[in-house]
């Protein structure tokens, strides 16, 4: 097992006692306050597919994250402490998520676990870092098992959960598409089957086949036929990007040409496209694969070259110098880790592990960051984004269709969002109140 | 109707990949007696050669022919190094390294060539024939391409066992290695002979399923290894006939399961299929005499 441990390399300079990046540096002095937490540092750990079928994309993530906390580290850290970002690879096994987080907080001893990612692997591990009272923030993943503060109080979601996003999807082609023959294509565990109990919440009536794909499992020309053959000329996808590519190249084949719709998951146009584009080139066509197609947004990505977040991004990427390209995957790690960074400012001076999980419940619906909607997190509820909007890829770009909507489970109602999204701060850095 | 004919030989289709695995298992089956479980990894291994060369601009059928003579070059290479001081002890030894290979030539590729996946082009269309309005989207100018490999293969085998004294030599030196050296075989080379035939069409597997599947990583070989070895049992293990008929008997079967039930239930399938054909005809399909141990 390749395990990779990264600490993010301490910045030479501008750490010391400025206490740069926000409230309480002033009269007390930095303590060793918890497990994991220095006069200087802060420990944090995370769990990633590095290698193995889920790594494409995914493993770019904490190098997003990384790159931010670098670029944080550089201006002074948190309370003048340098945040310490150690992942590891656990190949989207949960059997390797179990040994390498025991590894993370009982060996490593990190103040808190952040990032995790993906449903199988990270459910693994939310029994033990809740038992062990390790704050468990920002899972990867739109489950909506991380919402659960009776049986998990140290673990919070992040990105808006698929069922609010099933929601926001199914009444957008209930309104626009209302003569559609809708077919769902999906993952064969609770990804797929929250989307379609949310999408199915607007589209009962609409549904005309439902087709579940396990992942590993290559070769989708039964379910495409299915879907074709009951006619659907809507297909929603709540699938992985892999799985955007081959459905999209197994539609061809078929000669099957619906209205594409994939959840946010599946629509990276970066690394599906990367996929297609040497078919494309050759002889299966001309056209870029994806125009036209739907999908769904919640924070700025590189399809708005524009938006100040992602002028942001580009920036912390570029002085981060890593190898490689600013991709939507690390944009998605920094924006988290700038959501971590609000959580530890939120938390205090210095913060105690309950601190930090006392911030983010009282704090976080306040925080404004890169995402367009408001967290959902309070005392009952460890929700992530509420909402998201439909937009349609094109080229390099895409064209939002929707304004932002906002809603919540079961049958709360979707709404516009009143407000307009946040702009980054002009250093970068967010600056958060201490909650006590 | 259209749906069934599309799964039935969309069914075919995965059957021949499945067909063109089991091939090589066969093929070191008779020649060695040892089941190969790193089969797929080396199959993986010439694959990405082929995808370095493909995309450093080189056609397919250079791709191909490098990778098939890689594949010849590591089978040998392996028997000789890795599986030799084994040979000859207990049966298991020799699957237990088989399995520690599969592992360590999975780290080699990512190590070489990454984790990515790449998208693999294939040599023919891959859309499908249209009949009137219809597109039989599972039979293309590819997929053709495939089933007349796996057949080519699996004829090429057939005579190479039946009717070359090489082939002979070859299963005499898998059943009885003392008696096959008395007579004269030089035992060695066949075992080398063996392996680095069944990595050749194990390669040819490995291109051959990365056209159909389009998109491929280190792994990709992983979810139809365990396909291609109910299909070599189905089979009967022994046989080149009964791979491929096992291959495509399990992949149509697999495909109504898929496109009928769900896709959930296709591991289950599997099992169900191989603990069936194994109760009732225990030397699997195509045994004809009782399994011969030496």
């Amino acid at each position: 097992m390749a395990a990779a441990t990264v600490a993010t390399t301490l910045a030479a300079c501008g750490g010391g006692d400025s206490g740069g990046g926000g409230g309480g540096g002033g009269s007390e002095e930095n303590e060793a306050s918890d497990i994991g937490i220095t006069e200087d540092t802060i420990k944090l750990g995370a769990h990633y597919p590095l290698t193995g079928v889920a790594a494409p994309g995914y493993s770019e993530i904490p190098t997003g994250v990384e790159a931010y906390f670098d670029y944080v580290n550089a201006n002074g850290g948190v309370n003048g402490r340098q945040i310490e970002f150690v992942y590891r690879d656990d190949a989207y096994n949960p059997t390797n998520t179990s040994q390498i987080v025991n590894q993370l907080v009982l060996e490593d001893e990190v103040f808190a676990i952040m990032s995790g990612l993906g449903t199988p692997t990270h459910n693994a591990v939310t029994d033990f870092l809740n038992s062990e009272n390790v704050p468990d923030l920002f899972v990867s993943s739109g489950s909506r098992l991380w919402d659960d503060v009776e049986e998990k109080p140290y673990t919070f979601g992040w990105q808006p959960d698929y069922e609010i996003e099933g929601k926001i999807i199914g009444q957008y082609v209930a309104e626009n598409f209302p003569d559609a023959k809708v077919g769902l294509f999906l993952q064969g565990d609770d990804f797929g089957e929250d989307g379609a109990a949310g999408a199915r919440q607007y589209l009962e009536d609409q549904i005309v086949a439902e087709e579940t794909y396990v992942p590993g499992n290559t070769d989708v020309v039964p379910q495409i036929s299915a879907l074709q053959a009951a006619g659907a000329d809507l297909v929603l996808g709540f699938n992985v990007p892999s799985y955007t590519a081959l459905s999209q190249l197994t539609a061809l084949r078929l000669g099957y040409q619906p209205q594409w719709f994939y959840s946010n998951v599946g629509s990276d146009p970066a690394l599906v496209g990367s996929l297609l584009a040497r078919f494309s080139e050759g002889a299966v066509s001309d056209a870029s694969l994806l125009d036209g197609v739907l999908t769904t947004e919640y924070i700025p990505g590189l399809d708005a070259p524009d938006n100040p977040w992602v002028q942001l991004w580009q920036q912390v990427w570029e002085e981060s110098g890593q190898e490689g390209e600013l991709t939507n995957y690390r944009i998605y790690g920094m924006s988290q880790a700038y959501t971590m960074v609000q959580a530890l400012q939120s938390a205090g001076q210095n913060p105690t592990r309950d601190d930090l999980v006392a911030a983010v419940e009282q704090a976080g619906s306040e925080w404004e960051g890169p995402g367009f909607t408001p967290f959902r997190y309070s005392e009952d509820r460890h929700a992530g984004y509420s909402g998201m909007l439909v937009s349609r890829l094109q080229g390099e770009g895409s064209e939002d269709l929707t304004p932002i909507l906002v809603t919540d489970n079961g049958d709360a109602e979707i709404e516009e969002l009143d407000g307009e999204p946040a702009s980054p701060p002009e250093n970068g850095i967010p600056e958060e109140e201490p909650i006590n | 109707m259209q749906e069934f004919v599309n799964l039935t030989l969309g069914g075919v289709i995965t059957g021949s990949v499945y067909a063109a695995f089991a091939l090589a298992l066969v093929l070191i089956w008779r020649s060695t007696r040892i089941v190969n479980f790193a089969q797929g990894a080396m199959a993986a291994l010439t694959t990405f050669i082929a995808i370095a060369l493909i995309d450093a601009g080189q056609s397919y059928w250079v791709g191909l022919v490098v990778a098939l003579l890689s594949g010849l070059v590591i089978g040998a290479v392996v028997e000789r190094v890795v599986i030799r001081p084994v040979e000859g002890g207990p049966e298991l030894n020799a699957v237990i390294v088989t399995l520690g290979l599969f592992i360590a030539i999975q780290a080699l590729i990512s190590v070489l060539f990454g984790v990515n996946q790449r998208a693999f082009v294939p040599p023919f269309s891959n859309i499908g024939f249209r009949i009137g309005d219809t597109t039989l989207g599972s039979l293309s100018p590819n997929t053709v391409y495939t089933l007349i490999a796996v057949l080519l293969v699996m004829v090429a085998l057939i005579a190479l066992f039946r009717f070359t004294r090489l082939g002979l030599a070859m299963r005499a030196s898998a059943f009885g290695q003392e008696v096959a050296r008395l007579l004269g075989v030089r035992v060695g080379r066949m075992l080398t002979l063996g392996w680095a035939l069944a990595a050749v069409v194990g390669s040819l597997a490995g291109m051959l399923i990365a056209a159909e599947t389009a998109f491929v990583a280190p792994t990709f070989m992983d979810s139809l290894i365990v396909f291609g070895f109910v299909a070599a049992v189905l089979g009967g293990l022994d046989s080149p006939i009964g791979a491929v008929v096992g291959g495509l008997v399990l992949g149509v079967a697999l495909s109504y399961v898929r496109g009928y039930l769900g896709d959930t239930l296709v591991g289950l399938a599997a099992l169900v299929i191989l603990v069936v054909v194994l109760l009732v005809r225990p030397g699997g399909l195509f045994s004809t005499t009782q399994t011969r141990r030496a």
